[in-house]
């Protein structure tokens, strides 16, 4: 005979004992998820709100900037609100008002006349500036017109320089040949062969033409003064050859013209 | 279901050693096969291991009394420790010599040699484990006169190995080793065993679970097996007899039940 309570009892302590280590690792995964979870929440909370604090500051500084935004029509308008931006000073993103505020200054010194009245920051001297600015871009504009809008990267004060052309000594060509020799420019060399031409100097104008076609063999001007200096120096046959070559290939009509007048003796 | 049912699958797991209760198994049979196959064979020495509750002791029963009818075969289930009684009892058994005095291994050598029985008798030595040294040296050199067959059983323990390495290793034409059962296995030895008692109903409450339990705690071992199942069957009577079977049920074995046999029996360290 049995004894059933008795090993009843022990089957519970046994089985109590079995589940033990299930136990354990359920309630030990449970706290670990717990803790990762209460880790990863605080984590994430931390991360809102320094992302909220970064967005508020973003947000502000759009809204500051959308204020500025704002103003350029009240500018346009002719109303003189402009102060709006300057209103909050106290407020935590000054930094950011003050590119825009120069932004501003630009903009109302180029479009508002009302500006000067109502504020106190120092436009007229950058109007100035902006002024001084306009003349030498016509300036450089004038002397590409000059060199036959083919000598784009002539520098303002070379182009400034040769704007004495019209003085015919020989000592500015003399300036222009050291200048020409520095940076090889053909316009340089042309405009050499040009003024010796007129000088009647006909084999140094002959020389520099025929340099400005080693250097650019495009140039019109130069294959004219080319030929016309060899007809002066009385070789009008290869003249004559020379202008035909380039008329087959460029087609020029002021060398067809030229042609036409040596041929015929009036260009002698 | 009657009330003896349980008293009578409890006395089906007697732990006794009877060729009655021997079970065929699809791999146990096989292994019987060839186990009186060897005996057929010209062979000194035949053993059998295996671990303790394997079935070493019901195959050397079940050999006994399938070889008893056709040549002389004797099985010594308890070793005899004493080598004078040990030569003596051989002497009675083998050639019905009965010698008063002691008996030693030159003077059993002598009757051997001088006796002519027409065919090889067969010994089944059970526990050849606990034979000393010296006098499993002697059977050994009995074994090599080609007179006497020995079919001897060991544990398989390391001992044990080194036992049949030194001893045997040369002269052992065939071991077989007998290992515990798988769990398809068990149910078929549970279920045939119940059977074979007439105990349908109880061998119908065993199923896959149950014995997978039951296997949990016995790893297949037969011995271990019997003495689980005697238990729960206790434990069934017992609770019949306080009128508390309702609790269980009768379908199948409840875990429970077979928790509380295996704590009983010490299988479980509760």
């Amino acid at each position: 005979m049995l004894d059933i309570r008795d090993l009843e009892k022990r089957w519970l302590h046994y089985k109590i004992k079995s589940y033990i280590p299930h136990a354990v690792i359920l309630i030990s995964l449970l706290v670990i998820s717990g803790i990762s979870f209460f880790i990863f929440d605080s984590s994430s909370d931390l991360q809102k709100q320094t992302n909220q604090e970064s967005l508020k500051e973003k947000v502000s500084t759009i809204k500051e900037t959308q204020k500025i935004v704002k103003i350029k029509p009240q500018a346009i308008a002719k109303e003189p609100q402009i102060t709006m931006p300057l209103k909050e000073p106290s407020h935590p993103t000054k930094m950011t008002i003050e590119p825009s505020l120069s932004f501003m200054k630009n903009m109302q010194s180029a479009t508002s006349p009302y500006y000067h009245e109502t504020n106190n920051y120092s436009i007229p001297s950058k109007k100035k500036k902006i002024i001084k600015a306009k003349p030498v871009i016509e300036e450089t504009q004038d002397v590409i017109v000059e060199a036959k809008e083919k000598v784009k990267e002539i520098p303002i004060e070379k182009v400034n320089k040769i704007s004495i052309k019209r003085r015919d000594t020989k000592d500015d060509i003399a300036e222009i040949i050291t200048r020409f020799k520095k940076n090889n420019n053909p316009a340089l060399s042309l405009f050499v062969a040009k003024k010796y031409y007129e000088l009647g100097e006909y084999k140094k104008s002959y020389n520099y033409a025929l340099i400005t076609n080693q250097i650019n063999n495009e140039i019109e001007a130069s294959w004219i003064i080319f030929t016309k200096s060899l007809v002066k120096l009385g070789k009008k046959k290869m003249a004559v050859r020379t202008l035909q070559t380039y008329i087959q290939n460029s087609h020029s009509s002021s060398a067809q013209l030229l042609l036409e007048e040596i041929r015929t003796g009036k260009f002698q | 279901m009657s009330s003896s049912i349980f008293t009578t699958s409890k006395d089906v797991f007697l732990d006794v050693v009877n060729h009655k209760d021997y079970v065929q198994l699809d791999r146990v049979s096989t292994i019987y096969q060839s186990l009186k196959d060897s005996i057929k064979k010209p062979l000194k020495m035949i053993l059998l291991y295996g671990k303790p509750g394997t079935g070493k002791s019901m195959f050397l029963t079940k050999l006994y009394n399938d070889l008893s009818s056709s040549q002389i075969v004797h099985l010594y289930q308890t070793p005899i420790l004493d080598e004078s009684e040990f030569y003596k009892t051989l002497a009675q058994d083998i050639f019905s010599i009965k010698y008063s005095g002691e008996l030693n291994f030159t003077q059993f050598m002598k009757i051997v040699n001088k006796s002519d029985l027409g065919s090889i008798p067969v010994i089944l030595l059970d526990e050849a484990q606990l034979y000393s040294d010296v006098l499993m040296e002697k059977i050994r050199l009995l074994s090599d006169t080609r007179t006497i067959k020995f079919v001897i059983t060991l544990h398989k323990t390391e001992k044990e190995d080194l036992i049949a390495k030194e001893h045997f290793q040369t002269r052992i034409w065939e071991t077989i080793e007998l290992e515990n059962s798988s769990p398809a296995e068990l149910k078929i030895y549970v279920q045939k065993k119940l059977m074979k008692a007439n105990c349908f109903d109880t061998a119908n409450m065993f199923n896959k679970k149950s014995i997978h339990t039951v296997y949990k705690f016995t790893h297949g071992n037969y011995r271990d097996t019997n003495k689980l199942l005697y238990a729960l069957f206790d434990l069934y009577a017992t609770y019949e007899e306080n009128r508390q079977i309702s609790t269980f049920g009768t379908s199948q074995v409840p875990t429970k039940l077979i928790e509380m046999a295996a704590i009983h029996t010490g299988l479980i360290n509760a």
